[in-house]
């Protein structure tokens, strides 16, 4: 009987310790993951730079919405260039929406103009359910000394419009200004918007 | 659909400004949307109702006003007409991974009021155009765009439409205010939302905004001062004191599903982050509370009786009955001991479910099988199941004199006899209630007393209800085999399903006691054998019966030495103290640097860290070198004061640790995966102590 209550509370407290990793004012949880290039990177080779977190699905309408405009790119253009580290994340899994493998994925950013640090293949959904990532696109901004300032949507209207984009606060702007000035990110914790991840279900 | 579609084209043929009117229905890939009018002509200024049907393809959803994790709600922009908002019916729960969302399949009907110009002149035409769009959603997610129009003549006097009765069939599944208050209080996980409904089996809370609710966190049911109460874990962005949270409480009964919108404050002065009264206060509440069972009433009723009826044929309770059945055998018809029976089964359960109210009352989280957290119940029952044992298999037959035990005063003649053979049906019975008896004893938990009793008695009713009908019913006694020398030879081997039975209850009395435990039951036992064959071997002589009985006596006196083993699981060899905020608080005083760990036996990254880094000598070294004290928590069995240090960082779950460096404000949340380099370089980049 005891044998099963502790399994129970197992069964009760391991999706727990799946989620809610990824506080907003605490640090970021650390990560190796493999890259698009056949590298391997871990979130504690950037220590020192601020680093953001975009999970992306080129097939979701509402990533096409921020690739087809271009203000994905420019955001990314426009944060390496302060020298933030801007690392992709690609969580579906095998089979699912927006799987690509390497070669794919580095093919995808070069037609898009994309310009990310670099892109991370979670295709087993570890990296994506560490974070909680919900979404595509879904936003983490992580400070130079680890820890979570950001996380939310891109920007504040939740459709697929472009024209939409131009309207809104682009949360993600906002809040590495923030950083960059040394002052507490505003909306630190907004809605995601977008597909759900596609996880391996 | 057809009709309304006849209609329209009727309409289409007859009117001749139709042209220029959007049509009234429209498909996508996914999605056959239509505008339906509750009026077939409208009046100047008249508001009425209209609604958005969709016809989604199946296994697609669309959806709600709050899409949940990801997705998008449908959205709707009226030209021509001032409209209401959406009137929303209740969502359903889509999961996709870890992923939720609230939406619908199959064919939902959106309805917004809409308001005629109150300048429309009669004779001229209505016409509302309305652009749709929603987000439609399987495995992937496509954005669909439809524009539909309504067209319908203007008249003096307003007319009914054919589709009125179908809108309002439609309005029935939209929630309405509901007309009881619900409360909203801080609970360990978020917030607690509760109401005065009675005999709540099944409840879902869909809050109407993101933030406030982790959608995809369960939301536990419990009875609550006879209504209902539903923990709702906080999501990304908790509810701020004086802040209302509104949406859609659905709730089941045994009169169905019923969905009411809700909204109640958040108390203020119940801050958003866990002070030091929030760190004190839930120690009850922090108990994981029993899974809402999700069965109604009468089912719960229903599924009691059946439960008792298989427990007769459960090995520690067959044999008992066997007892009696074989002396209704012997001795023909007894109406009065088929009652006091009975009686003795109803009177078990009562008390049972009296415990169970009372500890309930008294706020403490019972679960079913409670009374064998008790290692000295496991025992009892498991020497009186082993003496049934040894009076079947003939080591003694019990006499007058052999009385004060449940299995002699059950084999006694007469009602009283009767009476407690059915204590003991019930006493035996209960280890094995649990397996069949989830799903209804679970709901019964969480439900008013009275319902409790109801459960209890129905399953006590189910474990009487064989003997009951041998004892009233002389036809079924036929069926039952003639007496003979067999019933011996079968007794005996009754006795070996109670053997087994006190096998089972020895091992769960290894998991509570330990070695210590099972080695004082098993002497008990020899012990009680030994007594009981000295009386058999003298001829149950006054002597004889003495020894037996200062065995039973001397075992049981015995199992006042078992105590719960420790629970430490022992997994570190490094130096260290348990960990309590007091110590924590006075070390830090003392300017010391402090390390604390927050594990639990079954976490295995907590393992790993402490044998990979924790452990290792040169982190002892780091550690003794700047004077650092360890100290560790263990989460292994739930503990409210180390859930509430978890939670105040932010945490669900361990491992979790902390370093104080001396004089520092706060401590420093190292990472989840520890590595030596990093705990000795936490201790060492601190300034040294000065003791």
């Amino acid at each position: 009987m005891t044998l099963l209550r502790r399994c129970l509370l197992v069964a009760l407290i391991l999706p727990g310790l799946a989620q809610a990793t990824a506080n907003v004012d605490a640090p970021a949880p650390a990560f190796t993951a493999a890259t698009a290039d056949g590298k391997t990177v871990s979130l504690a080779d950037y220590k020192g730079k601020t680093v953001v977190l975009e999970w992306t699905n080129h097939d979701c309408p509402y990533v096409r919405k921020h690739y087809g405009s271009g203000n994905m790119q420019s955001q990314q253009k426009a944060a390496t260039a302060q020298g933030v580290v801007w690392l992709q994340v690609i969580s579906s899994a095998p089979g699912q929406q927006g799987y690509v493998d390497g070669a794919g994925a580095l093919k995808l950013n070069a037609d898009r103009g994309a310009a990310p640090t670099a892109t991370l293949l979670d295709p087993k959904g570890e990296l994506g359910k560490l974070y909680g990532a919900q979404t595509t696109p879904h936003m983490y901004v992580i400070k130079a000394d680890g820890m979570l300032v950001y996380k939310g949507g891109i920007d504040s209207i939740a459709t697929t419009r472009v024209e939409d984009i131009a309207k809104a606060e682009p949360y993600v702007t906002e809040a590495l200004a923030a950083v960059a000035a040394d002052r507490k990110v505003e909306k630190a914790v907004t809605r995601p918007y977008g597909c759900s991840v596609k996880y391996a279900s | 659909m057809s009709l309304s579609l006849r209609s329209a084209f009727l309409a289409l043929l007859a009117a001749p400004l139709l042209a220029l009117a959007a049509p009234p229905e429209a498909a996508t890939e996914h999605v056959q949307a239509r505008l339906v009018s509750s009026q077939a002509a409208v009046a100047p200024g008249q508001r009425f109702t209209v609604a958005l049907e969709q016809n989604i393809k199946a296994h697609w959803h669309t959806y709600w006003l709050n899409p949940g994790d990801s997705g998008q709600a449908t959205s709707i922009d009226w030209a021509g007409a001032e409209a209401g908002p959406i009137q929303w019916p209740t969502p359903s729960i889509q999961a996709i991974g870890p992923i939720v969302n609230y939406g619908y399949e199959g064919r939902p009907a959106l309805l917004v009021e809409l308001t005629v110009p109150a300048d429309a002149r009669p004779g001229s035409r209505f016409q509302p155009t309305a652009e749709v769009r929603w987000l439609v959603c399987k495995d992937v997610c496509i954005p669909e765009q439809v524009s539909l129009g309504l067209d319908l003549p203007v008249a003096a006097q307003a007319q009914s439409g054919a589709d009125a009765a179908q809108i309002e069939e439609w309005r029935r599944a939209i929630p309405q205010p509901a007309p009881f208050a619900v409360q909203l209080k801080a609970a360990p996980q978020g917030m607690r939302l509760s109401g005065p409904t009675a005999g709540v089996t099944k409840a879902y809370f869909f809050a109407d905004t993101w933030g406030a609710v982790a959608h995809s966190a369960p939301q536990p049911l419990r009875a609550e001062g006879g209504g209902w109460a539903l923990d709702l874990p906080a999501g990304d962005e908790p509810l701020a004191a004086g802040k209302p949270l509104s949406g859609v409480i659905a709730l089941t009964t045994a009169a169905g599903e019923q969905a009411w919108t809700v909204s109640a404050a958040m108390p203020e002065g119940a801050g958003k982050g866990p002070g030091p009264a929030d760190l004190a206060a839930p120690a009850a509440d922090a108990a994981t509370p029993a899974p809402a069972s999700d069965i109604g009433l009468l089912p719960a009723l229903a599924l009691a009786l059946l439960g008792g009826l298989i427990l007769n044929l459960m090995p520690c309770v067959f044999p008992v009955l066997s007892i009696k059945a074989l002396a209704l055998v012997r001795e023909g018809n007894h109406k009065a001991e088929g009652l006091a029976y009975t009686a003795g089964v109803l009177a078990s359960f009562l008390v049972l479910a009296a415990v169970l109210i009372a500890l309930r009352a008294g706020g403490q989280q019972v679960g079913w099988g409670f009374q064998f957290h008790s290692p000295v119940f496991v025992l009892v029952v498991a020497y009186l199941l082993f003496l049934v044992g040894l009076n079947l298999s003939g080591l003694f037959e019990i006499g007058g004199s052999f009385t004060g035990i449940g299995s002699g005063l059950a084999a006694r003649q007469g009602l009283a006899g009767s009476f407690f053979t059915g204590v003991l049906a019930a006493v035996v019975a209960t280890p094995c209630t649990a397996p069949f008896m989830g799903a209804a004893l679970a709901f019964a938990l969480s439900q008013p007393a009275v319902v409790l009793l109801a459960v209890f008695l129905a399953l006590g009713l189910g474990l009487a209800l064989p003997f009951l009908v041998l004892a009233f019913w002389p036809a079924a006694q036929r069926w039952l085999p003639r007496p003979g020398a067999w019933m011996d030879r079968f007794k005996q081997f009754l006795a070996f399903p109670m053997y087994a039975a006190v096998v089972w209850l020895l091992w769960v009395l290894a998991q509570q006691a330990g070695p210590d435990g099972v080695a004082l039951a098993l002497a008990g036992l020899v012990l009680m054998a030994f007594g009981l064959w000295w009386r058999h071997a003298s001829g149950a002589s006054a002597v004889g019966t003495v020894a037996a009985l200062a065995g039973v006596v001397l075992a049981l006196g015995m199992s006042a030495w078992i105590k719960p083993a420790d629970a430490a699981p022992g997994t570190s060899a490094s130096a260290h103290e348990a960990y309590s905020a007091e110590r924590v608080a006075e070390l830090r005083g003392q300017n010391k640097p402090v390390f604390v760990n927050l594990t639990a036996a079954w976490c295995i990254s907590c393992l790993v860290n402490e044998r990979v880094a924790l452990s290792r000598p040169e982190v002892g070294e780091a550690f003794a070198k700047a004077g650092v004290v360890y100290l560790k928590g263990d989460w292994t069995r739930e503990d409210p004061k180390i859930t509430a240090v978890l939670k105040a960082h932010g945490r669900s779950g361990v491992p979790l640790y902390l370093y104080y460096a001396p004089g520092a404000a706060e401590a420093r949340v190292l990472p989840q995966i520890l590595t030596p380099g990093l705990l000795v370089e936490a201790v060492s980049s601190a300034p040294r102590s000065s003791p």
